[in-house]
């Protein structure tokens, strides 16, 4: 009996060290991709900010409204974006370390992450955009309507960039596969919504002075557009 | 379109730019048909049309009112984006004629070669004697006209454009953007050979960048008193205050970033001579609304701040806040700080802060401001106050220039 049981030990003790000399080297493994990452992501922070200062990115960000310097305590978006940078390589080299663990599930996990973390990527490349055509548009109706005397310039401006800016989110939530169908019936009902009723509000309401305003418009050039400038 | 009479010499080349002008065409043509005939008839002369692809009948109406004796040059139709881009002289694809019309002056040869307007209705005989006289017979290269025009006429050539070019290149010239100026053989030459008519947005601003590129060299120049000057606008050609201004300060800040290596240099300016004397009474301009343009300026000052920080340095603003709180009777935009303002939309267009179009754009209700403060002051003056208040503010470009090349070389001085 003594025999069974220190036979049953040893292949116990067999199979934990079978065990663990089959776990180690993907541990190593991990540890090795993991410091490789560190290693990258520092030199990636590095070079992005640096050539991010040299192309003056934080002032060009702040000119076309993106407004990255306000999510970071430092106000700084070259450094924000080095960051950003950072932290996804070694995001990256994690994931790519799971793998090496040789484990079914995490190896599936990290498998579906990388596979989407594209998408995601693309969103927030639809939303940046989306925010830059809409800042763009937006001052583009604001000066214009200004120097058509419009007192709602301000206004028809908020309107033009909210409008651009909720096409874009839409876009990239429908990009990720969030909520497509409901989000799609949401923007379709309010986006019509709104749309139907200005237009009755409009044509309606206001026809008279549409009317008039474009006749004005149509037969007399403004006050100041009346002089010889030149 | 091409030529119908072999070329030959002559010693002054009429060059007519046209684009549907049926309806002066027959005026004009009269006019040079009497003034080739009866003042300028010592010389031997050609005349030559350049038409940019008119589809009322401009051309026809021309040939039958010159007689058949001119030369028509070929000038490429106007492009779809040049027929939309609708440039403030109204002549889509000038730059290609007036690049026609020089070579064809340098194939014969000529000594001199005047360039009009067909939409010029008020062109005279005697203006081929005032524009040709300098050049043949005192030597001068380039002519440009002085007009007798209304105080408030030509508010931006003279708010903006003349003097800018006065502070950087020198010259005193009242009207370097014209559409109607002589230069001789020489300058013909030094034209053709320049640079200037492939660069981007030359349709627009190729008239202004003659002048800059004559006053760039060793080239004399001078001005003709023309009378008064008439154009036969369509209903439908009129463009709005906005676009006017981004087409003719954007040539003029364009101008600016290809020749400051000889801008910077400059010190002062110079008179040039003029030629005969204004004659003729303006046209009775329209009445101006002073207090509706600084409604406009506030307007902009309310809406537009934000923008205008992206150029404009602080102590700018401030000022600007100071003036928007002034009345309509206390309204004045000091003469300092209009060069500086428009110094900074100059470096603002450079540096590229914003989209251009934008930038220029947001400049409107800022002009506006300065024209309701001119208006005020002119009102009711005679021609010699206008012209000394013209003149101090010219003084105030110049005496400006510093700040500009200051920041032109350290941008980071942007709004400091």
């Amino acid at each position: 009996m003594v025999e069974e049981i220190r036979r049953a030990l040893n292949l116990a003790e067999a199979r934990i060290v079978d065990g663990i000399a089959n776990f180690l080297p993907g541990v190593l493994a991990l540890l090795l991709i993991l410091i490789a990452a560190v290693i990258a992501a520092v030199i990636v922070r590095y070079v992005v900010f640096r050539s991010l200062q040299g192309l003056d990115f934080d002032r060009r960000a702040e000119v076309l409204g993106v407004s990255l310097a306000d999510w970071t305590p430092s106000r700084s978006a070259s450094k924000l974006v080095a960051t950003i940078a950072y932290w996804t390589i070694l995001l990256i080299g994690l994931l790519l370390g799971l793998t090496a663990l040789d484990a079914a599930l995490l190896t599936r996990f990290a498998t579906a992450v990388l596979e989407y973390v594209p998408h995601l990527v693309a969103a927030l490349a639809i939303l940046m955009l989306g925010g830059v055509i809409a800042r763009f548009f937006a001052r583009a109706v604001l000066i214009e309507a200004v120097n058509m005397r419009i007192q709602s310039a301000r206004l028809l401006s908020l309107g033009v960039k909210w409008t651009v800016l909720i096409v874009a989110a839409a876009m990239a939530l429908d990009h990720i596969g969030i909520g497509r169908t409901a989000l799609l019936l949401a923007f379709g009902i309010i986006f019509g919504g709104i749309v139907l009723a200005v237009a009755l509000a409009v044509g309606l309401g206001a026809k008279d002075v549409v009317s008039r305003a474009l006749e004005r418009q149509t037969r007399e050039p403004s006050h100041e557009d009346r002089l010889d400038h030149v | 379109m091409t030529a119908d009479v072999a070329p030959a010499q002559a010693d002054l080349v009429v060059g007519l730019v046209s684009y549907n002008n049926a309806a002066s065409a027959a005026a004009v043509a009269n006019a040079l048909r009497d003034g080739l005939a009866r003042h300028v008839s010592g010389v031997s002369s050609r005349l030559v049309l350049a038409d940019c692809g008119s589809t009322d009948g401009t051309t026809a109406r021309l040939r039958h009112s010159l007689g058949g004796t001119e030369q028509l040059v070929d000038v490429a139709a106007p492009t779809t984006a040049e027929l939309l881009e609708r440039p403030y002289h109204r002549i889509p694809g000038k730059a290609r004629a007036l690049r026609a019309l020089l070579s064809s002056a340098k194939e014969l040869s000529a000594r001199a070669c005047i360039v009009l307007d067909a939409g010029v209705e008020s062109v005279t005989p005697q203006w081929l004697e005032w524009l040709a006289g300098p050049v043949l017979a005192h030597g001068f290269d380039l002519v440009a006209p002085y007009y007798r025009r209304h105080p408030f006429e030509g508010a931006l050539t003279k708010g903006i454009v003349s003097p800018v070019f006065r502070a950087l290149y020198g010259v005193r010239l009242r009207q370097p953007a014209a559409g109607e100026f002589v230069c001789s053989g020489r300058l013909v030459d030094h034209f053709l050979d320049d640079d200037i008519w492939e660069r981007e947005g030359a349709q627009v601003g190729i008239d202004l960048w003659l002048a800059s590129s004559a006053v760039s060299d060793t080239f004399r120049i001078g001005e003709a008193a023309l009378g008064v000057r008439r154009y036969r606008v369509q209903a439908d050609e009129a463009l709005d205050l906005a676009t006017t201004l981004t087409q003719v300060v954007g040539a003029l800040f364009a101008d600016l970033e290809a020749r400051q290596e000889r801008w910077q240099r400059v010190r002062g300016s110079v008179a040039v001579q003029r030629f005969g004397e204004p004659v003729g009474a303006p046209a009775d301009a329209v009445a101006i609304d002073h207090e509706r343009l600084i409604e406009s300026f506030r307007l902009g000052y309310r809406e537009l701040r934000d923008i205008w920080t992206f150029v404009l340095p602080p102590r700018t603003i401030i000022d600007l806040r100071r003036l928007m709180d002034a009345s309509a009777a206390t309204f004045h935009l000091d003469d300092e700080l209009w060069a500086r303002i428009v110094y900074d939309f100059a470096l603002g267009y450079r540096l590229r802060v914003l989209a251009r179009d934008h930038l220029l754009r947001s400049l409107v209700p800022l002009y506006l401001a300065w024209l309701a403060s001119f208006v005020i002051e002119v009102r009711d003056r005679g021609d010699e106050d206008v012209e000394q208040r013209l003149e101090r503010l010219a003084s105030a470009f110049e005496a400006q220039k510093p700040y500009l090349i200051s920041k032109w070389r350290w941008p980071e001085r942007l709004r400091s």
